[in-house]
């Protein structure tokens, strides 16, 4: 338990002070500190990627069936979990808790991922 | 570009596409050109964005129930109200702008794609969301999707992350900015 509080002091330290400005190094390391809204706009866009990905590759394929929205939502939830939980080891408390983080970029990763899955499969299977 | 794209059965969906994007882009410079670029509105925005930072840091930091802290922690809070209220006053100003070009272009399409087929649903939609999917067009196919769902999914999704991309999108510290705010409860 020591190493995790003695981590998020040094971070809170940081927390105060400037935080340093983006660098993609910056995506993969477990030491750097994040501000509230950098971290939000990385999930943002992680969740924008996936969504657009999921919805090319759910049409071209095609998968049909509502029962691949809910398997979309699972998969962009578990990277978006994964990335600031495993890669980022973040402690959620101090970003607003779980449902915070996991709720940056949701409705409008929801709409991409609808809009790029229709429209492929509307425009190569028809 | 219009007479190749009608050999895709379902080529409407890409005029849609395309007509929402640019209507994106307008409704964005227009934005920019009557509130983004105001001195007005870049102070509020870093008032709003110091003040976030600074209440959160004083929450986070140890709970102490030093009389100066909590009340030091009001004064931030009502400033952050005083200034989002401010900023949702100075987007007033081109909302109504932007809802005229929104509403032309709903119109357009309108006029362009009532009660025609203009894209092809992979998945049976539950019956609330028929309602907009299958508006308007004749026949009981669910999985054909008319130009209003379409059309909402497409302007939802580009013009989120456009002012996202843009650095335009709501501060996330202002109040009230989240889906649902949660009132705070005034400790007496």
């Amino acid at each position: 338990m020591k190493e995790k509080s003695s981590k998020s002091t040094k971070s809170h330290q940081q927390h105060n002070g400037e935080v340093p400005p983006f660098s993609f190094n910056k995506l993969l390391d477990p030491e750097a500190s994040w501000d509230k809204d950098q971290l939000g706009d990385v999930l943002h866009w992680i969740r924008q990627a996936v969504a657009l990905i999921c919805g090319l590759l759910w049409g071209a394929i095609p998968l049909v069936g509502a029962i691949w929205i809910v398997l979309f939502l699972l998969l962009s939830s578990g990277i978006v979990y994964c990335y600031y939980a495993i890669v980022l080891k973040i402690d959620e408390e101090e970003y607003g808790g779980h449902g915070t983080l996991l709720q940056e970029g949701m409705f409008a990763s929801i709409t991409l991922f609808l809009l790029a899955w229709i429209l492929v499969y509307s425009i190569f299977h028809f | 570009m219009v007479f190749s794209l009608s050999s895709f059965r379902y080529g409407d969906s890409l005029i849609i596409l395309s007509i929402s994007l640019a209507s994106a882009f307008v409704c964005e410079g227009i934005s920019w050109l009557l509130i983004y670029r105001t001195p007005n509105y870049k102070s509020l925005r870093s008032t709003i964005d110091r003040t976030s930072k600074k209440l959160e840091t004083l929450k986070t930091s140890a709970p102490s129930t030093k009389k100066s802290k909590t009340k030091k922690k009001d004064r931030f809070e009502t400033s952050l109200k005083e200034s989002s209220r401010d900023l949702s006053f100075s987007k007033f100003k081109s909302g109504g702008v932007v809802a005229i070009v929104l509403i032309i272009v709903f119109g357009l399409l309108n006029s362009l794609f009532e009660g025609k087929a203009v894209a092809k649903l992979p998945f049976t939609p539950i019956p609330f969301i028929q309602k907009m999917s299958h508006r308007g067009l004749s026949g009981d196919d669910p999985t054909d999707c008319a130009m209003v769902f379409f059309y909402f999914l497409c302007s939802m999704s580009i013009r989120s992350n456009l002012q996202k991309f843009l650095g335009f999108a709501p501060p996330r510290g202002a109040a009230g900015a989240g889906l649902f705010p949660v009132p705070d409860t005034k400790s007496s």
